[in-house]
C-alpha cells in the first residue's frame, strides 16, 4: 500500500456521466484485478472523505507499471469536482486496496457487469487473458440505455465473446443482463463467474451461479471511511452475508458468492 | 518579518501521564486501528503515542449497518465499539507494537464498573502498554444506560475504581456530550486521573428525506471531524481551566494550525481522529507543520506555547 499524489494524464469524458482518468504514479506492480484504491482531489474539507474506485487497468510501459486508470460515474460532490480537473493537476491516492479476484486456473469464464460495475473488468479481463484462450472467456454487459455499455472496445480488442443487453433495448437485448447469463448458463458449462455491479444483479447473478453449481465471485460496494480496516464502517451484516461483519475494505470488495445471502 | 533559522530543531517533547513523548502527536482511538494497519503510510517510530481502538474483555461484533455517514465538514460514526478483545489484542496486536520506540496507550471501555475493572486489572502488568485511556462515553447498563461520561459521580466511581486495579497512567477521555465539562473534569481528577483527553464525538443524526429513515441503522452517531473542532477547543479550554492535570486535546485537528490552537488554549498535547481518514500520512504533516511553525518563530520549544492563550 502506498499514498502518493498522482499527475492526471488524462480525463476524457466518455459520455454523459461517465470518464476514464489516467494517473501517472509508482507502487502499483503487485496489483491484483478487483483492488481499489482511494482518491482525494480537492483541497478543501467538503467532501471530507476519500472515494473508492476499483483499479481499471495499469498502465504498463518499459515493463514496468507506471499508472493506473480509474474509470467513474459521476454520482455527487467528489466525482463532479473530480471531472473538472485537466491533465497536469494532482489527486491523491492510496492503495491499492483490498483483496481483489481469486483466479482460475482453467475453463470457461463470465464476466458480468451492471453500469459502472464494468470498470473493474478490464483489469481482470486481461489477466485472465493471459491464462486462458479468449473463446473461453464471455463478457456480459448491462446497463440501461446504449451509452451506459462501456469498455466494448477493449474487450473486443482482447478478443473476448461480447454479450450486451439494455433495458431500453438500444442496444442488444432487452432487458436484465442476467436473462442473457442465464441463458448461456443454460447452453454451456462455465468454470467461474465474476460480477460486480449493483446489488440487486449481484444477488440475480449470485443465484444463477448456485443453480448451476458454478463458483461465483461478486465485488461489493458499501460507503467506506478508511479504506484500510480501520475505521469498521464497511460493514456487511447478516441479511448480506453468512458471516457476520465482514469489512468490505480489507475482507473484500470481493467475495465469494457463496458466503453471500443475496436470494432472501 | 521572522527568518527562518535552521540551525536549530526544535523540542517538541512533552512528559505527560508518566510518559516521556517524543511529540505531543497522539492517534485518536478507533482512527487509526491498531498501529499496524498504518506501517506502509507513516513512519510508525515518529508518533508521539499510538491509541488503539477501544477494547473490551470479550471481542465486539459491533453495530449493524449503515455505521457511517458523511455530514457537512465531518461524519457520524456508529460503529459500536467493534473490536478483538483484550486477550486477542494483548496475543496478536500487541508484539507488534511493543517494538516500536513510540509508547502505544491502551484504550478501553466497558458496559459496567467491573468490565472496566477488569480490563485495568488484566493489562496492569502487561509490558508494552505504557497507559491507558479509559473512554467512559459509554452507557452505563446498571444506570439505564446513560453514559458514566455524563454524571459527575459515576464519573468519580468508575475513575477511583480503575484507579484502584492498576499502576499504569490513567488518561481519562470525557464526552462532551454534558451540559458541565469543568465538574465532571474535577471528578476525574479528583477520582485519580493523571492526565485527561476530551472530546469524544459528539451525538448527533442524520435522515434520508426520501425513504424519512435515520442514515444509521443506530439512528444516532457520534459527530467527529472539522466540524466539531470550535466546541472542542473551548471544552478543552474549561477542562484546563478546571484541573492541574495535563489535557489532551481532540477533535477535528487536521492541520499543524488546528493543533496549535488547542496548546494555547493549554492542551498538553493532540489526538489526531478523523484526519486519518483524509488524509493517512495526517499525523507526519502536522508533526512537520509544528516543526515549521517554531522555527519561523524562533521558539525553542513548543511547550513555552502551551495555555499562553492572550485574554
Ligand atoms: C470498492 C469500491 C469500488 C468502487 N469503484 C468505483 C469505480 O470504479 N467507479 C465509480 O464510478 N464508482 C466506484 N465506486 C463508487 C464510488 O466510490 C462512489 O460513486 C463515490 O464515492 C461517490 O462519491 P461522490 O462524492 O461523487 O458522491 P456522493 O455525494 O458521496 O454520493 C452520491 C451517491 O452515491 C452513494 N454512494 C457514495 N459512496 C458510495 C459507495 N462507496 N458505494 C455505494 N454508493 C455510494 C451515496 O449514498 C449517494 O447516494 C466504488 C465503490 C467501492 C466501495
Ligand atoms: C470511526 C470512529 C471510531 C472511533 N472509535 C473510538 C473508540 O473505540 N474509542 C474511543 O475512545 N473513541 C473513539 N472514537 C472517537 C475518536 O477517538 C475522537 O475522540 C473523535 O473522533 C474526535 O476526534 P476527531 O474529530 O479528530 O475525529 C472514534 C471515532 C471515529 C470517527
Ligand atoms: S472503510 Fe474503514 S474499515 Fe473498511
Amino acid at each position: 500500500m502506498i499514498q502518493s499524489d498522482a499527475d492526471i494524464l488524462w480525463n476524457r469524458k466518455l459520455g454523459p456521466m461517465y470518464f476514464h482518468l489516467g494517473l501517472s504514479l509508482r507502487g502499483f506492480e503487485q496489483a491484483v484485478p478487483g483492488q481499489f484504491i482511494t482518491l482525494r482531489a480537492q483541497r478543501q474539507q467538503s467532501p471530507l472523505l476519500r472515494r473508492p474506485f476499483s483499479i481499471h487497468r495499469l498502465i504498463q510501459a518499459d515493463n514496468r507499471v507506471q499508472g493506473i486508470e480509474i474509470l467513474y460515474r459521476t454520482a455527487g460532490d467528489c466525482t463532479r469536482y473530480l471531472s473538472t480537473l485537466a491533465p497536469g493537476e494532482k489527486v491523491n491516492i492510496l492503495g491499492p486496496l483490498g483483496n481483489g479476484f481469486s483466479l482460475p486456473d482453467s475453463g470457461r469464464i463470465f464476466l458480468v457487469a451492471g453500469g459502472i460495475g464494468v470498470a473493474p473488468m478490464v483489469f481482470l479481463a486481461e489477466t485472465l487473458r493471459q491464462k486462458s484462450h479468449p473463446s473461453e472467456i464471455t463478457i456480459f454487459l448491462g446497463g440501461r440505455t446504449q451509452t451506459d455499455l462501456l469498455c466494448q472496445k477493449a474487450f473486443l480488442d482482447l478478443g473476448l465473446r461480447l454479450e450486451l443487453s439494455t433495458d431500453d433495448g438500444s442496444t442488444g437485448h432487452q432487458g436484465l443482463v442476467t436473462d442473457l447469463l442465464k441463458k448461456h448458463l443454460t447452453e454451456t458449462k462455465a468454470h467461474g463467474i465474476y460480477a460486480c455491479g449493483p446489488m440487486p444483479m449481484l444477488a440475480a447473478v449470485a443465484g444463477l451461479a448456485r443453480s448451476h453449481a458454478v463458483p461465483c465471485q461478486v465485488s461489493i460496494e458499501t460507503i467506506m471511511a478508511c479504506g484500510m480496516g480501520v475505521c469498521l464502517g464497511c460493514a456487511l451484516d447478516d441479511q448480506v452475508i453468512t458471516d457476520k461483519y465482514r469489512h468490505v475494505c480489507i475482507d473484500g470488495p470481493v467475495f465469494d458468492a457463496a458466503t453471500l445471502k443475496f436470494d432472501n | 518579518m521572522n527568518t527562518i533559522n535552521n540551525n536549530f530543531i526544535p523540542d517538541l517533547s512533552v512528559d505527560i501521564a508518566g510518559m516521556h513523548l517524543k511529540n505531543p502527536i497522539m492517534t485518536a482511538s478507533g482512527t487509526f486501528g491498531y498501529g499496524e494497519e498504518f506501517k506502509d503510510v507513516v513512519d510508525l517510530n515518529l508518533l508521539g503515542a499510538i491509541i488503539v481502538k477501544g477494547l473490551s474483555l470479550a471481542p465486539a461484533p459491533g453495530n449493524k449497518p449503515p455505521r457511517i455517514v458523511e455530514t457537512a465538514c465531518g461524519m457520524l460514526n456508529a460503529i459500536g465499539l467493534e473490536n478483538v478483545g483484550i486477550e486477542a489484542f494483548v496475543r496478536d496486536k500487541l508484539p507488534f507494537l511493543k517494538k516500536l520506540s513510540t509508547p502505544m496507550v491502551a484504550n478501553i471501555y466497558g458496559k459496567t464498573i467491573d468490565e472496566y475493572v477488569g480490563l485495568a486489572a488484566r493489562i496492569d502488568d502487561v509490558d508494552g502498554i505504557s497507559a491507558i485511556e479509559v473512554n467512559i462515553s459509554c452507557p452505563n447498563v446498571k444506570a439505564g444506560g446513560v453514559a458514566f461520561g455524563v454524571d459527575p459521580r459515576s464519573v468519580y466511581q468508575v475513575v477511583s475504581a480503575v484507579r484502584k486495579a492498576s499502576q499504569k497512567p490513567l488518561i481519562i477521555k470525557l464526552s462532551p456530550n454534558v451540559s458541565d465539562i469543568a465538574t465532571i473534569a474535577q471528578r476525574a481528577e479528583e477520582g485519580g486521573a493523571d492526565a485527561l483527553s476530551l472530546i469524544n464525538t459528539i451525538t448527533g443524526m442524520a435522515i434520508d428525506i426520501h425513504t424519512r429513515k435515520p442514515k444509521l441503522a443506530n439512528i444516532t452517531g457520534g459527530l467527529s471531524g472539522p466540524a466539531i473542532k470550535p466546541i472542542a477547543l473551548r471544552m478543552v479550554w474549561q477542562a484546563v481551566n478546571a484541573v492541574k492535570i495535563p489535557v489532551i486535546g481532540i477533535g477535528g485537528i487536521v492541520s499543524a494550525e488546528d493543533a496549535l490552537e488547542f496548546f494555547i488554549a493549554g492542551a498538553s498535547a493532540v489526538q489526531i481522529g478523523t484526519a486519518n481518514f483524509m488524509n493517512p500520512s495526517a499525523t507526519i504533516e502536522i508533526l512537520e507543520g509544528l516543526t515549521r511553525y517554531l522555527k519561523s518563530n524562533n521558539m525553542a520549544t513548543l511547550r513555552n506555547l502551551y495555555g499562553t492563550l492572550v485574554l
